[in-house]
C-alpha cells in the first residue's frame, strides 16, 4: 500500500515537473513577445516544400526587416489539417493572427463567425480595386470583405504538341469548340487492338469536373446563378452532361478506369507521359512538364466553348489571407495582409511560383518580368482570368456537392438519366436552402 | 501409440516435416503479397523524380540514388523532430505500460464495488468517435494552457487507455486466482503480486502494450498536429507532410524519409518479438 | 525469472481458510466470533480499496479527460452548435433531421453496417490463422514475424495509393493474379458494388495487428495440454479447435468487440481514397464517420454530427452488451469466473 502512495507521488511529481517545464512556452493572455520587445504576429500557411517555403518565408524576412515594433512568424502546418487546427483554435479562443485559407469557402466562414471583418480597414474603393473582381466577389459577405485574396488559378487546355503533328493536326491551331475538340480527340486516339495505346481527350481528367463544363456550356454560370438561384437542371447543363456520357461510351468506363488506376497516384501524370494528348489543368501544370516533361513539346490554350458564339469559360480557385476570429493582433495582422497583397510581395510570389496572383498590377508586372515559355504560359493564364469563373460555397447549402455529386456518378455509370437525376438534385438542393 | 508397419509418410518425423514445409511455402508466397508495398516504398525513395514521373512506372530504379536519403532529411530539422519524438514516445510508453496494466489488473483480479458498472464505462469510452470530443478537449487543454507543450501528448498515456486496458484485462483474466489468493497467504499485497507476479507472467501481453504504444505514440499525427505551435517542437509525422505540396509532391524524399521514420518501429518490433516465442507460458513460467 | 512467491499448494487455499475458519469456531467464543467478523470485514475493505486505488489513473483520467467533452457533446447534440460561434438549444431538432430528412444518414449507416458486419469475422479468422502460422518453428520465422507485421504500422496515404495501384482494374495486382485463374476481375474502386469489398480486402492485409495480440495469447497455452493431446492421438485440427481456440478465447472477444467499434469508426480510408472525402462512386464509401465528419469541419454542423456520434454510440452500446452478455456463454477464463 505504501508502495502505490509512493508511485502516485512519483507521478504526479513527474507530471508537475512535465508542467512546470511547460510553462515557459505556454499561451498567456498577453499578446507574447520576441525577446527584443516585438510583437509576435502568428502567420500560418501550408506551404511548407521545398520549393514554396523559401519564397514565402523571404516575403517574411522582408517585411520583418522593414518592422521594428513587429515580428511575423511563420508556421507550416500541413494541407487540409491546418483549417482543422485553425477551427479548434478559434474555438478556443488562440488562433493564429493570419491564416491562408479558402478562397471558395470564405462567406461560409464569415457566416459562422470564424473570420474578422476587415471592413473597417478597408475604406476606400482604390484598394478592393487592386484584385480581380470575379475574386474579390468571393471575400465578400453581407456587404462586407472578411479576407484578401492572395493567389488564384485557372484552367487552360494543354496540348501534346509532337501528337498533333503525328496526327495531321496543325500543332498552332487547338481546338476552340467542343465539336472540334471531339473531332481532334477522334483523331489523337491510338489503338492497339483494343487497348488505347494513347487517348486524345477525356474531359474528366486534369482539373475540370463535370460541374465546370457545365458552366463552360451554360454561359459561365455555376450551379448557383449569378442571382443565388440553383440551376442545376438548365437545359444546357443537362446537354453538357450527356455528353460528357458520350465520351464514356465512345472510349468505355474499363479503359477509363483503368487509366485513372494507372494515375491515380499521382506520381506520375498521363499527359506528361504521352497517354493523353490533351488535359485540361491549372497553370502551374507547366512546371510539372518543365520539370519532367524531357522538353516536351506543348501548348496552352483557353478551353473550348459549347459553340462558334461563346466564350471560353474556365473555372478558377485560389486562397486568401484572412485573420481568424479572436486574433490578439488584428491591427498588426492587417499592416502584413496588405503587404502581403500589395505589388511588390505578389510579383515575387508569381514569378517564382508561376502561380496567378490575385492582385492585377503584379500579375502584369510578373508577366513583363518572365521570358520564352514562362511567358507564354503565364501570361496565357493572365489573359484566361478574364474568363475565369469562382464557384463560391453557396451560404445556405454548403454540402451541395454531396447532394450533386452522387447523382452525376449514377449518370456517368449508365445508371440513369441526365434530366432526371439533375432535377432530383436541383430539387435536393433547393430543398436544403429553404430550410 | 501404434504398432506394425506404418507407411514412411505416416511417421511422426515425415508428417513433421511435411507440415513445416507446407508451412514455410505459405508463408513465403503471403510474404510476397506482403512485402510488395514496402518493396514499392524502397524503389521510390532510391528513384530520381525524373523516374518516378515516368509511365509505366519502373520496378527498380534505373540507379540507385542514396543520396535522396540524406537530402531528405536535411530539407527539413529532421534530426530534431526525431528527437521530440523519441522524446514524447519514451514517455507514452512507460506511462502506457505501468498504468494500464495497473488499472488492468484491478479490472480483473480484485474485488471490489461498481467494478463491472465501471468497467462497462471502460467500454463505453472506446465507442464515441474521436471527431466530437476534438474540439472540448482542444479547449479544455488550451484552457489549461497546455497548447504548445507536450504535455496534452504525454499526460493522457498515464491515464490509461480504454483499449489497453480491456486487453490486458483480458490477459490477465487468464492468471489463476488461486495463485494470487497463495501469494496473499504468503503476505503479499496486490502491488506486490501486479508487480512481481503478473506482470512476469504476462509478458507477451506487456510486451504487445509496448509496441503498440510505441506505433501509436510514433506515427501519431493529429494530436501534435493540433497541440503543437512550434515547429522546433514538430514530431517526424508532420515533418512527413512539409514534402507534400498543393501542387507537386516530391514523392522520392517522401518515400525515403518514411522509410526512415518507419525503420525503429521495425526494429523495434524485430527485437522485442522473441518474447512470443513458444514455450514462454504460464506452466513453463511458474514451474522454472 | 523465478517468480518470487511460490503457489505450490495453493489449490488448497479455499480448504485452508475454511479449516481455520472452523477452528475458530471451535472455540464457540463470541468476543473471537466478533473480532473475526470484524477482520474479514476489514480484509474486503482493504481489498475495495486496493480496486480503486489500482483503477484510480483511469478514473482521474476519465473524470479528467472524458467526461467533460462527453458531456459537452452531448449537450451540443441538442444544439445548433457550430464550433464557433453559435449553440443554440433546438431540442430533438437534430435527431429529428437525422431520422427523416438526411438521406445520407441512412446511406451511410447502410455502409457502415455492410463493412462491419463483413470485415469483422474476415480479420478475425484472418488473424488467428496467420498468428497459428507464425507460432510454429520453422526457419526464418523471426522476419517473417516481423514482415507480417509490417502492413499494420504502415498507415497513410502511401498505402492507400499504393492500393489503388493494386486494385486498377486492369493492371493491378489483385486483377492480374484472378486471371490466372481465369477469373475477370471487378472493376473495385469505380464500381459502387465492389468499392466496399476493396477496403475489405485492404483491411485483411493489415491483420498484422491482430495478429500480434493472438500470438501473446497463444504464448499462454499451456504446452502441457498439447502434449497429452497428442498421447490421446488427437489430430492437428482437433487439437486447433478444442484446445488452442478455447484458450485464446478472451482475446478473441477482445478482438471481436475492438473490431466492432473500429468497424463502425471507419473513416481515413475512405476519407484517402475518395477525391476529398466524397463519399466516392454514387455514395458508395461515404461511412458514418466520414458523414458526420463532413458535417462536423466542412459544413460547421457541429451539433448535429454531435447528434449523429451519440446514435452511433447507442447502435455500438447495444452491441457491445449483447457481445458482454454473449461473451459469458463462450469465452472461458482459465483464472476463474469473473465476479
Amino acid at each position: 500500500m505504501k508502495k502505490i502512495l509512493l508511485w502516485l507521488t512519483l507521478f504526479m511529481l513527474v507530471m508537475g515537473l512535465l508542467a512546470g517545464c511547460s510553462n515557459s512556452n505556454g499561451e498567456g493572455a498577453e499578446p507574447r513577445k520576441t525577446k527584443d520587445g516585438k510583437i509576435i504576429v502568428d502567420f500560418w500557411t501550408f506551404w511548407g516544400s521545398e520549393t514554396r517555403r523559401p519564397i514565402i518565408e523571404k516575403i517574411v524576412d522582408d517585411y520583418n526587416a522593414s518592422q521594428d515594433k513587429v515580428f511575423i512568424k511563420h508556421t507550416f502546418l500541413p494541407w487540409g489539417d491546418i483549417w482543422t487546427k485553425n477551427l479548434a483554435a478559434i474555438a478556443a479562443g488562440n488562433p493564429p493572427d493570419v491564416i491562408i485559407n479558402d478562397i471558395n469557402s470564405v462567406s461560409h466562414r464569415a457566416k459562422n463567425n470564424q473570420a474578422e471583418n476587415l471592413s473597417k480597414y478597408i475604406n476606400n474603393a482604390d484598394f478592393k480595386n487592386k484584385f480581380y473582381p470575379e475574386l474579390w466577389k468571393t471575400v465578400e459577405y453581407e456587404g462586407d470583405p472578411y479576407a484578401v485574396p492572395f493567389n488564384t488559378d485557372t484552367r487552360l487546355l494543354f496540348y501534346n504538341k509532337k501528337a498533333f503533328k503525328e496526327a495531321g493536326l496543325d500543332p498552332n491551331k487547338p481546338p476552340e469548340t467542343w465539336e472540334e475538340l471531339e473531332a481532334y480527340a477522334k483523331k489523337l486516339d491510338k489503338k492497339d487492338g483494343g487497348k488505347y495505346e494513347r487517348i486524345g481527350f477525356y474531359p474528366l481528367w486534369g482539373s475540370f469536373g463535370p460541374e465546370s463544363w457545365m458552366m463552360n456550356a451554360d454561359n459561365g454560370e455555376g450551379y448557383i446563378d449569378k442571382d443565388g438561384d440553383v440551376a442545376i437542371a438548365t437545359k444546357e447543363k443537362v446537354k453538357a452532361l450527356n455528353w460528357i456520357k458520350s465520351w464514356n461510351d465512345r472510349i468505355g468506363n474499363e479503359n477509363i478506369n483503368a487509366y485513372k488506376a494507372d494515375f491515380g497516384s499521382e506520381q506520375s501524370n498521363p499527359f506528361i507521359a504521352g497517354k493523353v494528348a490533351m488535359m485540361i489543368d491549372v497553370g502551374t501544370f507547366y512546371t510539372q512538364i518543365r520539370d519532367y516533361g524531357k522538353d516536351m513539346d506543348f501548348g496552352v490554350a483557353p478551353i473550348p466553348a459549347v459553340s462558334k458564339n461563346e466564350k471560353n469559360w474556365s473555372q478558377g480557385g485560389g486562397f486568401v489571407a484572412e485573420i481568424p476570429k479572436g486574433s490578439k493582433n488584428p491591427d498588426e495582422a492587417w499592416k502584413f495582409i496588405e503587404y502581403l497583397t500589395d505589388t511588390e510581395a505578389q510579383t515575387y510570389w508569381a514569378t517564382e511560383n508561376f502561380d496567378n496572383v490575385a492582385n492585377i498590377k503584379a500579375a502584369e508586372k510578373a508577366q513583363s518580368l518572365l521570358e520564352g515559355k514562362d511567358k507564354e504560359v503565364y501570361g496565357a493564364t493572365v489573359k484566361n482570368m478574364e474568363v475565369t469563373k469562382l464557384h463560391p460555397v453557396p451560404v445556405n447549402a454548403p454540402d451541395y456537392q454531396s447532394k450533386i455529386n452522387p447523382t452525376i456518378d449514377a449518370v456517368l455509370l449508365g445508371e440513369r438519366k441526365a434530366e432526371e437525376a439533375l432535377k432530383e438534385a436541383e430539387k435536393s438542393v433547393k430543398q436544403s436552402i429553404d430550410q | 501409440m501404434s504398432t506394425g508397419a506404418i507407411p514412411f509418410y505416416q511417421k511422426k518425423f515425415f508428417r513433421k516435416l511435411i507440415k513445416k514445409s507446407l508451412v514455410s511455402l505459405i508463408l513465403f508466397a503471403g510474404s510476397l503479397v506482403i512485402l510488395s508495398p514496402i518493396i514499392w516504398m524502397i524503389s521510390t525513395s532510391l528513384k530520381t523524380p525524373e523516374e518516378i514521373a515516368q509511365f509505366p512506372p519502373s520496378f527498380l530504379p534505373d540507379q540507385f540514388r542514396w543520396s535522396n536519403y540524406i537530402e531528405a532529411w536535411s530539407t527539413a530539422p529532421f534530426t530534431r523532430w526525431a528527437m521530440n519524438t523519441s522524446f514524447i514516445t519514451f514517455f507514452v510508453v512507460i506511462g502506457s505500460v505501468l498504468v494500464n496494466s495497473l488499472v488492468a489488473y484491478g479490472f480483473a483480479k480484485i474485488r471490489f464495488r461498481g467494478k463491472n458498472i465501471l468497467f462497462l464505462i471502460v467500454l463505453s469510452s472506446m465507442l464515441i468517435p474521436g471527431f466530437v470530443l476534438l474540439i472540448p478537449q482542444y479547449m479544455l487543454f488550451s484552457n489549461l494552457g497546455w497548447v504548445n507543450t507536450y504535455l496534452p501528448l504525454i499526460v493522457p498515456a498515464f491515464l490509461g487507455n480504454a483499449f489497453f486496458i480491456f486487453l490486458l484485462r483480458q490477459f490477465f483474466m487468464t492468471l489463476p486466482n488461486e495463485m494470487i489468493e497463495a501469494a496473499k497467504i504468503d503476505g503479499a499485497n496486490h502491488f506486490q503480486i501486479w508487480w512481481k507476479i503478473a506482470m512476469p507472467l504476462m509478458k507477451p501481453a506487456v510486451i504487445t502494450i509496448a509496441i503498440l504504444s510505441f506505433n501509436g505514440a510514433w506515427n501519431d499525427f493529429l494530436g501534435p498536429l493540433l497541440y503543437i505551435n512550434d515547429e522546433k517542437l514538430y514530431t517526424l509525422q508532420i515533418g512527413l507532410q512539409t514534402f507534400k505540396g498543393t501542387v507537386q509532391t516530391q514523392w522520392h524524399y517522401l518515400m525515403a524519409a518514411s522509410v526512415m521514420v518507419l525503420l525503429p518501429i521495425v526494429l523495434i518490433f524485430f527485437f522485442f518479438q522473441k518474447y512470443f516465442i513458444e514455450g514462454s507460458n504460464i506452466t513453463s513460467g511458474t514451474k522454472g | 525469472m523465478p517468480p518470487l512467491f511460490k503457489y505450490e499448494g495453493g489449490f488448497e487455499m479455499e480448504t485452508v481458510y475454511a479449516n481455520k475458519k472452523k477452528k475458530k469456531i471451535s472455540k464457540k467464543s463470541q468476543k473471537v466470533k466478533a473480532k473475526n467478523r470484524h477482520m474479514i470485514r476489514s480484509l474486503r475493505l482493504r481489498e475495495e480499496l486496493s480496486g480503486y486505488l489500482f483503477i484510480a489513473p483511469w478514473i482521474i483520467g476519465f473524470l479528467f479527460l472524458m467526461l467533460g467533452p462527453l458531456l459537452f457533446s452531448l449537450y451540443t447534440s441538442f444544439t445548433n452548435y457550430n464550433i464557433t460561434s453559435e449553440m443554440e438549444f433546438i431540442g430533438l431538432e437534430n435527431y429529428k433531421r437525422m431520422f427523416t430528412a438526411d438521406q445520407l444518414f441512412w446511406t451511410s449507416l447502410w455502409n457502415t453496417l455492410y463493412y462491419v458486419l463483413f470485415s469483422v469475422p474476415v480479420t478475425t479468422a484472418g488473424a488467428i490463422l496467420l498468428a497459428v502460422l507464425l507460432n510454429q518453428r520453422v526457419p526464418g520465422m523471426k522476419w517473417y514475424r516481423t514482415l507480417y507485421y509490417l502492413p499494420a504500422v504502415l498507415s497513410g496515404v502511401a498505402v492507400y495509393l499504393l492500393w489503388m495501384q493494386l486494385l486498377s482494374p486492369s493492371t493491378g495486382l489483385v486483377n492480374t493474379a484472378l486471371s490466372w485463374f481465369g477469373i475477370k476481375g471487378p472493376a473495385w474502386l469505380f464500381n459502387p458494388d465492389w468499392t466496399k469489398p476493396a477496403l475489405i480486402l485492404m483491411k485483411l492485409w493489415s491483420v498484422g495487428g491482430g495478429m500480434l495480440l493472438y500470438l501473446a495469447s497463444l504464448q499462454g497455452v499451456p504446452k502441457t495440454m498439447y502434449e497429452a493431446a497428442d498421447i490421446d492421438g488427437a489430430g492437428s485440427l482437433q487439437k486447433f479447435f478444442y484446445i488452442t481456440i478455447p484458450m485464446i478465447t478472451p482475446v478473441i472477444f477482445f478482438d471481436v468487440v475492438t473490431s466492432l467499434i473500429g468497424g463502425f469508426q471507419i473513416f481515413q480510408e475512405a476519407y484517402v481514397m475518395t477525391e476529398n472525402g466524397d463519399g466516392g462512386p454514387i455514395n458508395s464509401l461515404l461511412f458514418y464517420n466520414l458523414h458526420m465528419w463532413n458535417n462536423a469541419f466542412e459544413m460547421f454542423n457541429m451539433g448535429y454530427a454531435s447528434s449523429m456520434a451519440w446514435v452511433l454510440f447507442v447502435i455500438v452500446m447495444i452491441l457491445t452488451v449483447l457481445n458482454l452478455k454473449l461473451g459469458k456463454k463462450w469465452v472461458y477464463y482459465d483464472g476463474g469466473d469473473e465476479k
